[in-house]
């Protein structure tokens, strides 16, 4: 290995030291929510400057040199940056917070065809021919029609021996998955709820999205009744009457069956304060105990509001709570979405 | 190399002979991105000590180049010969043009004063501390140096960056004792071990104040009295040896390129051909693009300006004397601006060289300052000077070693005006700290009124 590879590869090192480190920072560093999609993830890391002693403000420039692209001249310098893959980030992430590795359920819908050259054709281009499936050919020919000869085993290929390799298309098997966030509106959840309402669903999504590449997302919100709405409304604050869990549990239920159980991993989490209609939760609860077989995971993660005290978390850990499948959580702040998102991911 | 380089590499060093610059043989190599940027992360030797930061600037350059944000022409490395890597894949006419520049860098290497205390074998300096760090990282595991380097790293400005030149005249056998082995100052406390460690009382009784006079070789003052392994010593004085010998490239930046550009310019005009002569404009544009302070423009200009004023004999108490107006059409034909330029590459750094001919009638020309800022102009100028003086770093010294009789160290930062970024200087001190085993102190200015901050105590 070159010198040059050993230091970067220090160098890499240090940084995945450095985001394992840090990871229940990045947990809540929202500029990161924003890079779903990208395949880089830029991790400032004022850590990794060796730092010097130098000026504070900015030299002046004089004599009108300033303008864009000023550099190469005296100290100061960048704060490092890393660039992460996506990948590596969210492994990382997951080692640092020992989040679960998702297994698929099933096989998975057929989705990919892979075009390979594994099939053989009697046409083809020059280019194509099978050497040696054609002489096996002429050999077979020529061992019916006893044209051979042990002693003079010459094969001359005839063309009906003629064999070429072609392409075949490949169905190959993918395992794909829907993740359907419900957020109960009602009432108290505000700024500082929703926002951990935020950055948990980032997260499970990232980390759904890790295991199966395919995977379709949903929204719904609810108060007395359910209605879904897109990605960004989801996150918009706004009150609404009252609480009927249930409400988000049928209508998850109906658009869930456009996603068979067979063909897709079906993750359901649902965000409310727990506070439920006293008559509610009988039937929330029945809804569940229909839904959860059929799911990879139902998340239920009770975000405490500064007041009111919901019970739904009990209830349904007491109906529910030896059920494979359910993984049901506590968030007051902060500080528990480490051990929060573990639980949600089934950890 | 190809044979078509190879002639014009030589073509061009007998024209930048016959024009007067003098220099050692010089190496071209040419390589692909991903070695210059290896080379370019490793300050242009091919052989350092193990070190992350390496890697990060080679990750940089990489990236850099790769997405098509820059490229690295032309690395040239001061020692004996002198070695300059081309980048592989560049027009022929562009590879000229780096040879003819670096020509020029080779001849400024060998004549400008600030070069002169440089050692000229650097390569095998180089190579001697990457073996003496890996040595250590074998002995004393390599998470506990990197450490170390970390912390010296974080030093690596707290230097005298006159220390070679002085060095040379007073470093007479004062402090050796009798039967010492001279060699490598980092290898000196293997082969000439301290008879005893020196004692804290006893140098607390010392009579004569250390360091007798302020120093500003921080890191040379440490690597002799920190209480420190000799591996953590040595680890001290490279960093020490290695950031001075970068000390003169970064005090004639503009200058050195400046030199290089007038002079690539020079030789390469008259051999251009037609169809060339476009792709040279395009090149050089590039160049002297006025973007930011761009040392090549600067330097370039004003070498103009010297050669353009001495042939013109604009110099002299009575050209001085002369208000602006009248400066601009003076003419008294001398032809001495060649042998001015010489003068001014062999004796000047940028700081001189700015402080000398940076005009204001230069500037007006060049549209570095408006009519209307002219009142402004030494003020500008003294901002400028300001950011290359100490390769704009503040200028901070070592006070005293033993400080309120405890042992702690003292140092002040010159204040001139522009304070310090707090929170790294706190870092620095607190590496100091554990360096030296003592508290620390630095006075300095923060926000109009002189503060001491202090680690460890």
């Amino acid at each position: 290995m070159r010198p040059i590879e050993r230091d970067l590869l220090r160098f890499k090192e240090i940084v995945r030291g450095e985001v394992k480190k840090r990871a229940r920072e990045f947990l809540t560093r929202e500029e990161l929510f924003g890079q779903v999609e990208g395949r880089l993830v830029s991790i400032p890391l004022p850590q990794l400057e060796l730092p010097k002693i130098v000026y504070g403000e900015p030299l002046e420039e004089g004599l009108g040199l300033g303008g864009p692209g000023t550099e190469s001249l005296g100290p100061g310098g960048h704060v490092p940056v890393a660039e992460l893959e996506l990948e590596e980030f969210l492994d990382l992430m997951g080692e640092a917070l020992r989040l679960p590795r998702l297994r698929p359920k099933g096989e998975g819908e057929v989705t990919e065809e892979a075009f390979r050259y594994t099939t053989i054709a009697r046409k083809g281009p020059r280019g194509l021919r099978h050497v040696r499936r054609t002489l096996k050919e002429s050999l077979k020919r020529a061992l019916i029609t006893g044209e051979y000869r042990p002693e003079e085993p010459l094969l001359v290929p005839e063309r009906e021996d003629l064999r070429y390799k072609a392409p075949k298309t490949k169905p190959r098997p993918h395992a794909q998955a829907v993740v359907l966030f419900a957020l109960d509106v009602s009432g108290s959840m505000r700024e500082e709820e929703l926002r951990l309402v935020k950055t948990l669903s980032f997260w499970i999504t990232l980390w759904i999205k890790r295991h199966f590449p395919r995977l379709e997302r949903r929204y719904l919100l609810h108060d007395a009744e359910a209605w879904e709405v897109s990605e960004e409304e989801f996150f918009r604050a706004r009150e609404g009457g009252g609480t009927r869990l249930s409400s988000a549990l049928l209508l998850a239920e109906e658009i869930l069956k456009s996603y068979p159980e067979a063909f897709y991993n079906r993750y359901l989490y649902h965000f409310s304060d727990g506070e439920n209609w006293q008559g509610d939760t009988p039937v929330a609860l029945e809804a569940l105990r229909r839904l959860l077989p059929t799911l990879a995971l139902y998340g239920y993660a009770q975000v405490q509001g500064p007041y009111g005290q919901g019970h739904f978390l009990e209830d349904l850990k007491e109906a529910l709570g030896k059920e494979e499948g359910l993984a049901a959580t506590e968030v007051r702040g902060k500080e528990d979405l480490p051990l929060a998102l573990r639980r949600l991911l089934g950890g | 190399m190809r044979k078509e380089l190879r002639r014009w590499a030589e073509r061009l060093r007998e024209r930048a002979l016959a024009e007067g610059l003098s220099f050692p043989p010089v190496l071209f190599e040419e390589v692909g991105p991903e070695e210059m940027a290896m080379l370019a992360a490793y300050g242009g030797f091919p052989r350092r000590y193990p070190h992350w930061r390496f890697g990060s600037e080679y990750l940089r350059y990489r990236e850099t180049y790769r997405y098509g944000l820059g490229r690295i022409y032309e690395l040239v490395v001061n020692t004996q010969p002198v070695r300059a890597y081309l980048l592989k894949g560049n027009t022929l006419l562009a590879q000229k043009l780096v040879m003819a520049h670096v020509y020029a860098h080779a001849d400024f290497f060998q004549n400008n004063l600030a070069f002169k205390p440089i050692p000229k074998d650097m390569h095998e300096e180089m190579a001697h501390h990457a073996s003496f760090v890996e040595r250590a990282m074998e002995r004393h595991g390599a998470r506990s140096v990197e450490e170390f380097l970390d912390l010296a790293l974080s030093l690596e400005n707290l230097i005298d960056p006159q220390a070679l030149y002085i060095q040379r005249q007073v470093e007479p056998q004062e402090e050796k004792a009798p039967g010492r082995l001279q060699v490598r100052p980092y290898l000196d406390p293997y082969v000439n071990p301290p008879p005893q460690p020196p004692k804290e009382a006893e140098e607390g009784a010392s009579p004569t104040p250390l360091p007798p006079r302020p120093t500003r070789d921080i890191l040379g003052f440490l690597a002799r009295h920190a209480p420190l392994a000799p591996w953590q010593k040595g680890i001290l004085e490279i960093i020490r040896e290695e950031s001075l010998y970068y000390v003169p490239q970064a005090a004639t930046k503009i200058l050195n390129e400046g030199w290089a550009t007038y002079w690539h310019t020079r030789i390469l005009l008259p051999l251009l051909s037609p169809a060339e002569a476009l792709e040279f404009a395009e090149l050089q544009a590039g160049l002297l693009a006025p973007q930011g302070l761009n040392p090549y423009r600067l330097g370039y200009l004003l070498l103009k300006e010297v050669e353009d004023r001495w042939d013109k004999g604009r110099f002299g108490p009575e050209y001085e004397a002369l208000p602006l107006g009248e400066r601009l059409t003076y003419e008294r034909p001398t032809g001495e601006g060649l042998k001015k330029l010489f003068q001014v590459r062999t004796i000047h750094t940028d700081l001189g060289f700015l402080d000398s001919f940076l005009t204001p009638e230069f500037a007006l020309r060049q549209r570095l300052i408006s009519p209307e800022d002219l009142p402004r102009f030494a003020e500008a100028k003294q901002a400028l000077l300001f950011r290359l003086t100490n390769a704009g770093y503040p200028i901070v010294e070592l006070v005293d070693a033993n400080y309120g009789n405890r042992g702690e160290l003292l140092l002040e930062h010159a204040y001139e005006g522009v304070g310090l970024d707090l929170k790294k200087t706190k870092a620095v001190l607190e590496n100091l700290h554990r360096l030296w085993g003592r508290p620390v102190h630095l006075k300095t200015v923060v926000g109009d009124k002189e503060t001491l901050l202090s680690a460890g105590s």
